[in-house]
């Protein structure tokens, strides 16, 4: 899963989603309005043609500039009434039911409770959203056609657009209403299911509660407290360890980290600049190594540092964090539980000679390395008096346009550090964890109402059994958009749907080419002819992945607010066509018929 | 003395009034040469249920639509709605293609059933409809309260529609229709469903609407209802219009001379007019006798299955 910390720039971003956006849809209606005239055409003649689809054209751009806010409120009120009346609110009961469980299966014992708990919240908020706006939005309209209730609303002075955006508004407005209250309720569920003490015993531990316990560093622990260890992706406050009384609540277990990535640039075992490290033989290659005790090392370029970014509570900045997770290859065992030893130098990029002394680290596989630079530190190079200088970070070793270098090495030799770009970033301060769990909502929310809309447009010209199936069919595209996408592109071996099938049937391995021929050159025209539909899908239909930030909240990283204004102006997007579609739709059907 | 005899030739026949006739500004509904097919997915042609159609309706005038089942009269109330989109001909309404929205202003509609939202009660169905005219807030509270009053529902004003009888949705149905004070009133089968009280306060209401210079357009299978309320009707059977007319003048027997004589011996029966000259008696009447509209009806749907394609020619008005 990629972590989405760092949005694209706003403006830019803007100008070409806008772009494309403005293509796809002018595309979508030339289309749309030929296939309109042809149709029309075949049963009515080319020139009763020309004259019924340009007054349908018109009277759409008129429906549209003309909506009633009133009317569409109107609308939306009835559609909120229909909702309840089709007893919605017994999603309410069901998560209640999967809340109550979820205390029972979910166990608290395990590293990451935060994550568990938070991620199974959230996900179980998202399917039951997902599920109620397929069923609420596939059947209101069918079923007012079926019932002929939409005689009553269409022989009143209703356009077409009020009734679509109506009900769009009404049922976004019950699933907000019920997203808003789960949301409440998860929260307080995660907050007190992971809220609790530990008694302090003997002075320099905790008791055992959800199986764990905590260390009490006593020399850490000064007139004002201090913390225990970090286990179990927490720690507890403590007063006074002597004392034998409880431990503060846990803390630093819902966080909502902000990271600054940079560019990571590897040198090899000689010094030499080079793209990729050292390839250990893994065969996801998005790693890669660094060879220890060697000069080979794999150095960060964070721009745009700012000691303000990483200021504490009272607006001081000691200490520069930085957050690691390295890969450990091992050539021999060694200790195995003591991590292997590496190093962290800082460097300013404008003058080689402002560089850290060296700040030596243990690294562990699987396990998030969390170090604290001091800001004053001792240089690496000696001053003109021939004793390392002192420095501060943020003014001698970030240079003027706000860049610093990073550079880490493994210092046990047959033992290697593995990283990617991603792994090792600067921990700005953190963001507030309520606040990131809205945005992780948020991104339910858009989900949700882009369904909505999704299966409103589809039921102005679809059965109601077929519209849920084109919306589940949108919706699972969606979902899928990535791995449908890596198809359309060819990363996957083994060809397109019809040549897989060939090759299951044939029980054929997936690289070994098929029989030059006549059936190989239509089962390749096909495959094209099948993933260019795809692929047009994919261009047309949202995808769903993008606007889930589900995991990003759970891991405990920060949603940029940037990120979440991008997804819900494409989501607006998305709203927009998804309501002229249906407008035309149901401006041009009999619904007498 | 009465003779009458069937079919529809004997009866008047019923000229419409021709565009130009009078003044054009007083005509509510037109179409003109309206027709309607309906068609399967693929576009072959399954029914014909309105051929070319023309009709007008004047403002103030009750009309009747009258025909056997299939014979269109729904199909065009429906055209004229907007609700099905002709394939010839056009339907204006106000002078305007019945599509237009904006002349949905200035119409009510009954439909047949009163599809109505089972899960509201009387109050938030009229508010609500009342609100698709943008009707201001307390307007609306003073309408929904005058109309729940006329149609005898201020008992039931709170309940769901789901737990009314028939009757009662029907009238809440005709609530909604007038909730706009509409200019234009369109009923489809009005009084369906009611008691024979609710049948005679429902055609009441037809002719207070009138009274008030509203216009009515009504279809009905209960001639007995048509003939007490319509000025006017027109008969349909198999998409074609039969009869249309004024209903006293439809429903005279043309051929079939009715006297009214007082006093009139045995003896003078033979010949009647010589023998009231010489007899001294005084004619009180001439006139012609009146059929039932049913008969009228029944005489028009076997006339055109007999003779199918004879459209309405004659005159009246």
């Amino acid at each position: 899963m990629e972590y989405v910390t760092t949005p694209p720039d706003f403006f830019p971003w803007l100008r070409e989603s806008g772009l494309t956006f403005l293509l796809v849809v002018v595309g979508l209606a030339k289309i749309s309005i030929l296939f309109g005239y042809l149709v029309t055409a075949v049963r009515r003649g080319p020139v009763a043609a020309l004259s019924i689809t340009s007054k349908a054209i018109a009277g759409g751009v008129v429906d549209l500039v003309r909506i009633s806010p009133r009317r569409v409120m109107a609308l939306a009120w009835l559609a909120i009434k229909e909702s309840i009346g089709r007893r919605v609110l017994v999603v309410f009961v069901i998560y209640a039911l999967v809340l109550m469980f979820a205390g029972l299966i979910l166990d608290p014992t395990l590293r990451e409770t935060g994550r568990l708990y938070v991620g199974f919240v959230l996900n179980a908020m998202l399917y039951l959203m997902l599920a109620l706006a397929w069923i609420l939005s596939a059947f209101s309209l069918p079923n007012d056609l079926k019932q002929r209730t939409i005689y009553t609303i269409v022989t009143k002075p209703v356009r077409p657009s009020e009734i679509v955006l109506g009900r769009m508004i009404g049922f976004s407005a019950v699933g907000s209403m019920l997203l808003a209250v789960m949301a409440l309720f998860s929260f307080l569920f995660v907050v007190r299911s992971l809220r609790h003490t530990h008694a302090v015993e003997a002075g320099s531990q905790t008791s055992l509660v959800t199986g764990h316990r905590h260390v009490i560093d006593k020399n850490q622990v000064g007139e004002e407290g201090g913390t225990t260890d970090r286990a179990h992706s927490h720690s507890h406050h403590v007063d006074d360890p002597s004392r034998g009384e409880m431990t503060g609540p846990s803390q630093g277990e819902l966080i909502a980290r902000v990271p600054i990535h940079g560019t990571l640039q590897f040198t090899d075992d000689k010094g030499q600049p080079k793209e990729k490290g050292t390839n250990v033989g893994k065969e996801w290659t998005y790693r890669s190594y660094i060879k220890g005790g060697s000069l080979a090392a794999a150095t960060w370029r964070f721009s745009d540092v700012r000691a303000e970014d990483f200021c504490d509570a009272e607006g001081k900045t000691d200490s520069l964090p930085i957050t690691m997770n390295l890969r450990v290859f091992r050539l021999h065992k060694g200790t195995i539980d003591r991590g292997v030893l590496g190093s962290i130098v800082l460097r300013n990029p404008d003058d080689p000679d402002l560089v850290s002394g060296m700040i030596t680290f243990r690294a562990k596989e699987f396990q998030l390395d969390e170090i604290d630079i001091p800001r004053h530190l001792l240089s690496g190079k000696p001053g003109p008096d021939g004793r390392p200088m002192r420095l501060d970070l943020f003014d001698d070793l970030v240079s003027e346009s706000g860049e610093l270098d990073v550079q880490i090495q493994c210092e046990e030799s047959q033992q290697y550090f593995g990283m990617a770009q991603e792994d090792v970033y600067l921990r700005s301060r953190d963001g507030s964890f309520a606040m990131n769990f809205i945005k992780g909502c948020l991104g339910i929310w858009l989900q949700m109402v882009i369904v909505l809309s999704l299966g409103v447009m589809f039921s102005t010209f679809l059965s109601g059994p077929v519209t849920m199936i084109a919306t589940l069919g949108a919706l699972v595209t969606g979902m899928f958009a990535g791995k449908i996408s890596a198809l359309v592109a060819g990363e996957y071996l083994g060809g397109g749907p019809i040549e897989a099938f060939v090759r299951i049937v044939t029980q054929r391995n997936l690289v070994s080419p098929l029989e030059v021929g006549m059936a190989t050159t239509l089962i390749e025209m096909f495959d094209k002819a099948i993933l260019f539909i795809l692929w047009v899908i994919l261009k047309l239909l949202p995808d769903f992945q993008s606007y889930s930030n589900i995991d990003q909240v759970a891991i405990g990283f920060n949603i940029p607010g940037m990120l979440s204004l991008q997804h819900l102006l494409s989501a607006l997007a998305y709203l927009s066509v998804a309501m002229v579609v249906g407008l035309f739709f149901l401006r041009t059907r009999e619904v007498a018929r | 003395m009465q003779t009458q005899e069937t079919g529809s030739s004997k009866h008047a026949s019923a000229n419409q009034s021709r565009p130009g006739d009078s003044s054009r500004d007083d005509v509510v509904i037109e179409t003109r040469n309206l027709s309607k097919v309906y068609r399967d997915f693929w576009g072959r042609q399954k029914v014909r249920a309105l051929k070319a159609l023309d009709l007008e309706v004047r403002q103030g005038e009750v009309f009747g639509l009258l025909g056997p089942n299939g014979s269109g009269k729904s199909t065009t109330i429906k055209l004229l709605l907007g609700l099905l989109f002709p394939t010839g001909g056009e339907a204006l309404v106000f002078g305007r293609e019945a599509t237009d929205v904006q002349i949905n202003e200035r119409i009510g509609y009954l439909p047949e059933e009163s599809y109505l939202y089972r899960f509201l009660n009387a109050e938030e169905t009229l508010d609500f409809y009342g609100r698709l005219f943008e009707m201001p807030a307390k307007l609306r509270r003073e309408r929904v309260k005058q109309l729940i009053e006329q149609v005898g529902l201020n008992w039931a004003k709170r309940r769901p529609l789901k737990e009314y009888s028939k009757g009662m949705v029907r009238r809440i149905g005709l609530a909604q229709a007038l909730i706009n004070d509409p200019e234009l009133i369109l009923l489809d089968e009005p009084t369906t469903g009611l008691d024979p009280i609710g049948t005679r306060e429902m055609k009441d209401m037809i002719i207070d609407l009138k009274s008030r210079g509203k216009t009515v357009v009504m279809c009905s299978h209960l001639l007995a209802d048509v003939q007490d309320v319509c000025d006017r009707i027109a008969i349909l059977h198999q998409g074609e219009l039969k009869e249309l007319g004024r209903v006293d003048t439809l429903l005279k027997v043309r051929d079939v001379t009715e006297l009214q004589v007082a006093g009139l011996s045995d003896k003078a029966l033979a010949e009647i007019r010589s023998v009231i000259d010489a007899d001294g008696a005084k004619l009180q009447s001439v006139d012609n006798p009146t059929t039932t509209l049913e008969e009228l009806f029944l005489s028009i749907v076997q006339d055109s299955e007999a003779r199918p394609g004879r459209k309405a020619t004659g005159s009246d008005s």
